[in-house]
């Protein structure tokens, strides 16, 4: 019983949404109304999660562990940027230029260290998985596309060339239809395992 | 000392504390990805709460009379079995909004993935095959033909590769070894695209690190 009520909700909700979308002319207002429920839980969800992880540093420094220095930091920051939005208001130009420039040079920076990151994972990915048909497709395509982007073969502005880098670069899409075509299934089992009970309600 | 000046410094500082990485992980790095956290969750609890639970929730029930103001009355209801299960106690009441969160994203996802998605990549596989595509001039456009073959081949055989690592353990030997081989040809389709998104991914990391390195210079040259 604990179970059928939670599964009986998904289905029902998903049966309207799923007609609403295929018979949008009689059920598109309606529609409309749910998906405005479903956005209010969504972010009341959200803000829970965000509670969860305040509540757990604030715990931290509670019991006073090692990393409660990280967590006093989380704890201030927090505050200050969640009092900051709702007093000023998260449209307050001061308010965003401030939140702009802890956020921008924090992940622009951690994007470039990435580049330092990626090229040691690149190393490591043969480390890992050893010599097969993917690793060595991975590394002669990343070489071959790497001097393609640099631009010096397309300076050389040759015909055969530049329709052998134009063939080149269409190869990759082969490849990405069959990833996205298997995503797309995998994504639709998931859902439809979700509607089935698999995942819903479990204790 | 200027805004400007002030927020420049505290991006200076950010950055060289999210650089210490090179020399491993260490305090600076740790505690600015802490900030990174504490900012974004901050920000986004703000946007949440000033956008979407105040004029969705809130504004329709002081403005709402009569029968419309029941309508308001289930997402309220839900919210506040979601917002309860801040308490560990009450947790298990969050179940039945949080179903009614996987239906709607269950069927948002079967329609999008269905007519975003696959319908879209299926049809651009088989519209290559159209007659008017593979004709030059009343004549076969053999480029385009063999094209548009191992187009198909090369995607059947990426969906065959997925296939293959499902029921690697399963198959029997004779099946194994042809899927084994269709298998192979896949990976070799799926290690040429993953290789072209790493090169993608890493020039654009380098075009960040060296924009930060500049900003760097520049900033520092505009104070002295």
């Amino acid at each position: 019983m604990k179970r059928i009520i939670p599964l009986f909700v998904a289905t029902l909700t998903s049966f309207f949404v799923l007609a609403g979308l295929i018979w949008p002319v009689s059920l598109g207002g309606y529609l409309n109304i749910v998906l405005d429920w479903a956005i209010i839980v969504g972010a009341m969800a959200l803000l829970v999660a965000i509670a969860h992880l305040f509540l757990a540093q604030w715990r931290k420094i509670a019991r006073g562990n090692r990393s409660s220095f990280y967590s006093l930091v989380f704890v201030i920051v927090f505050l200050l940027s969640l009092g900051g939005g709702l007093v000023m208001g998260v449209d307050d130009p001061e308010y965003r230029l401030w939140i702009s420039s802890i956020q921008k040079p924090l992940e622009v920076s951690l994007l470039g260290l990435a580049a330092v990151v990626m090229a040691g994972a690149g190393v490591q990915f043969y480390r890992t998985r050893g010599w097969s048909p993917l690793t060595v497709a991975f590394g002669v395509s990343a070489l071959v596309f790497l001097v393609i982007d640099l631009g010096f073969l397309q300076v050389l502005n040759s015909p055969p060339v530049n329709a052998i880098i134009k063939t080149l670069q269409m190869l990759p899409l082969i490849g990405a239809r069959g990833l996205l075509i298997g995503m797309s299934f995998g994504a639709l089992i998931v859902a439809l395992k979700a509607l089935t009970g698999e995942g819903v309600g479990n204790d | 000392m200027s805004a400007d000046i002030l927020l420049g410094l505290v991006g200076l500082i950010l950055t060289l504390m999210v650089f210490s990485y090179i020399f491993g992980d260490n305090l600076f790095f740790r505690v600015a990805l802490t900030i990174l956290a504490a900012v974004s969750a901050g920000y986004t609890a703000a946007v949440l709460i000033t956008k979407v639970i105040i004029p969705l929730l809130i504004h329709p029930l002081g403005a709402t009379r009569g029968a419309a103001l029941l309508w308001m009355v289930f997402p309220l209801l839900l919210a506040v079995l979601v917002g309860l299960m801040i308490f560990p106690r009450l947790s298990k009441l969050g179940k039945i909004p949080l179903s009614f969160l996987v239906g709607v994203f269950a069927a948002l996802t079967i329609f999008g993935v269905v007519r975003g998605t696959l319908t879209p990549q299926l049809l651009a596989v088989i519209n290559r095959f159209s007659p008017e595509l593979l004709q030059n001039a009343g004549l076969p456009d053999w480029a385009r033909i063999v094209w548009a073959v191992m187009v198909l081949l090369g995607v059947i055989a990426v969906l065959l590769a997925y296939q293959h690592y499902t029921h690697k353990r399963k198959a029997d030997e004779a099946h194994a070894s042809l899927l084994d081989g269709v298998g192979s040809i896949g990976q070799i389709f799926v290690g040429i695209t993953l290789g072209a998104t790493f090169v993608m991914i890493f020039s654009t990391a380098l075009v960040a690190l060296i924009s930060r390195v500049v900003w760097i210079k520049d900033f520092l040259a505009g104070l002295l």
